[in-house]
């Protein structure tokens, strides 16, 4: 093990704090005592912002519970529609590209390049004119618009990278066209799918400007909520929450890696048994 | 597969229906979120029957642009501050109230009636007003602060904090040179631009939170805030000095009005009423730390409300304060001179 400098150590030392201090702030005021309208002084420890957090309508938990849901969906919704076009799109043997698959490409990839706000009018003008109210289908409708890219653009950047040859084998060996995408593109594709979910998942939780326009009346997303307190003061239950999704994602994250640590043991070992053998 | 594609219908069936379950004893309202706290909704809504729905906006631009889009129709209450609410009524998007549902409109203080924004009081109820003020901690400042233009008194180095608003710091220079806040004459905004540039070096902070926490905690001597935030430095620190300042002041309503399209006007009506009641329209006040606009309330607030300057603007400063009015155009010439101001 190569050893480290002490100047090293307090250049990352530094670096570390001035990344992780404002995490930490949240984490230990979600538990501040002090009942001010702005706190500012650390008054004592307390769990009453998380059980706030679902108490009726000052609660930000409905709201969190509305973004997911409707994140869920869209991510659901958009991996299918943008999975599909990547490879729809990518099918064609002849390697020819006409004028029209560039035109659809520019055209799948627009909703990121449109300021948010001009997509975010745009959606209120049709679904009022529509008479589309529903504000969870609204919110859906809208989230799939803006997440199909980041699922399109990477399956296809995947696809790009592939070797043709491994389809026309397929074929070659009889499969049917759906056994091929079903068999060979998907699992191949999944790293890509699985990457562009998350994008999707986190601009979808992440959206604020395009939500706002969108949802009629009720309840609107955690960002709008959040936004909209700063007249009145953001609750301390914001730390909380943030407490709450940092712990999740923490969870999700250090599991991931602990069960692709497993698989990668026992690919190893496996490789030994092998070569004893 | 076969699932997925049930799991996707199941979906599109499910959708509708959730959105579809609306009764008919509802009221929309669309405002800041906790503008009225959880507590009185609920009492409103446990005497009424009526399901209060809470709609928040982010910001008074995006929601006129919702609003006129949109046609208000999803909403039976709007709560929002008199330009927005003037561009509102100009546009015919809000309606005449029914004065004969609003049998506490009596209760109400003259002194925040009869506004430019609705000079016959037919559409808009008064729920919040305040003044944006300067406070100081005498023990740190050698003279008395009598006005804006002492905030350019170069003995207040760095040491002043301010809220974080262009067109309300613009119209404190101007104020300071006799002219309006909503001077449109480029000549004029020239020479304010000149008179503001040389206050940088006295500023410590700008922003609400930030100056609050600034003021309070003693890093800044000076400073020059909306009403709330006067206020708490003034429950942490009842020692300060609270100053109406000389050349005029600053002024802000915040009012409730019934868009055009709503489909609930009596509840909202009820709910109007129910606001303009003197324990709830105490209690609102306290809880919003804004100036109470109830005359008939007075009896119900707490000796620390009362005492507090910055709640008791006399009445006469009051008839001379200047809203932020719609500048049209000339907005863009206000927000280029503060982006030259904070870039120096």
């Amino acid at each position: 093990m190569k050893k480290h400098s002490f100047g090293s150590l307090l250049f990352i030392g530094l670096v570390l704090l001035v990344m992780y201090l404002p995490i930490a702030v949240v984490i230990v005021y979600s538990f501040n005592a002090n009942t001010a309208r702005i706190p500012i002084d650390f008054t004592g420890w307390t769990t009453d912002w998380y059980a706030k957090l679902f108490e009726g309508r000052s609660g930000f938990g409905d709201a969190l519970l509305l973004s997911v849901r409707v994140a869920l969906w869209a991510v659901v919704i958009s991996c299918v529609i943008g999975t599909l076009g990547a490879i729809g799109m990518a099918r064609r043997v002849d390697g020819k590209s006409s004028r029209l698959d560039t035109a659809m490409e520019s055209l799948m990839s627009l909703p990121i390049m449109i300021p948010e706000i001009i997509l975010g009018l745009a959606f209120m003008v049709v679904f009022n004119a529509m008479g589309i109210r529903g504000n969870d289908l609204r919110l859906v409708l809208a989230h799939v618009t803006f997440c199909i890219p980041y699922v399109f653009l990477n399956v296809k950047s995947r696809l790009v990278g592939m070797d043709p040859a491994l389809f026309d084998a397929a074929r070659d060996l009889g499969a049917s066209p759906a056994r091929v995408v079903r068999d060979i593109t998907l699992p191949l594709c999944r790293p890509a799918i699985m990457s562009g979910a998350f994008l999707a998942l986190a601009m979808s939780l992440d959206d604020f400007v395009i939500s706002f326009f969108v949802y009629g009346a009720g309840e609107g997303t955690l960002p709008i909520k959040i936004y909209s307190s700063v007249k009145v003061g953001v609750s301390p239950q914001v730390n909380a929450l943030c407490t709450l999704i940092m712990g999740v994602v923490f969870i999700a994250v250090a599991l991931s890696r602990y069960l692709s640590s497993m698989r990668a043991a026992r690919q190893r070992r496996l490789e030994r048994q092998i070569r004893a053998a | 597969m076969k699932r997925l594609v049930a799991l996707i219908l199941c979906a599109l069936m499910a959708l509708p229906a959730l959105s579809l379950a609306e009764e008919e004893k509802v009221l929309n309202i669309l405002s800041w979120e906790g503008y009225v706290d959880g507590d009185t909704l609920a009492a409103f809504e446990e005497e009424t029957g009526i399901d209060v729905i809470w709609s928040p906006m982010d910001s008074i631009d995006s929601m006129l642009l919702k609003v006129t889009e949109g046609g208000g129709a999803d909403y039976d209450l709007i709560i929002s501050s008199d330009y927005s609410l003037d561009i509102l009524r100009k546009q015919g998007l809000i309606q005449k109230l029914d004065m004969s549902k609003l049998s506490n409109y009596g209760n109400l203080d003259p002194a925040f009636l009869s506004q430019s924004y609705d000079p016959d009081n037919e559409y808009v109820i008064p729920y919040m007003a305040g003044c944006p003020l300067i406070i100081y901690d005498p023990e740190r400042v050698s003279f008395e602060i009598t006005g804006y233009e002492d905030l350019w008194n170069p003995e207040l180095a760095d040491s002043v904090a301010v809220l974080e608003n262009a067109r309300v710091l613009c119209g404190i220079t101007l104020k300071t040179m006799g002219k309006s806040m909503n001077e449109t004459d480029p000549d004029v905004l020239a020479e304010m631009k000149e008179k503001l540039m040389p206050l940088y070096p006295n500023i410590r902070t700008f922003g609400d939170l930030e100056s609050y926490s600034a003021v309070t905690t003693g890093e800044a001597s000076v400073g020059f805030m909306f009403t709330p935030f006067v206020y708490m430095v003034q429950l942490d620190h009842p020692e300060f000095e609270v100053v109406y300042p000389k050349e005029g002041l600053g002024y802000g309503i915040d009012g409730l009005v019934i868009p055009t399209g709503a489909k609930h006007v009596d509840a909202a009506h009820q709910f109007l009423d129910y606001l303009m009641r003197p324990e709830v329209a105490a209690n609102n006040a306290e809880k919003q730390y804004y100036m109470c606009v109830n005359e008939a309330a007075r009896e119900y607030l707490s000796d620390a409300y009362r005492e507090a300057s910055v709640m008791n603007v006399p009445a006469e400063l009051l008839k001379d304060a200047e809203f932020i009015l719609d500048v049209g155009a000339t907005e863009t010439t206000y927000q280029e001179i503060y982006t030259a101001f904070k870039n120096q």
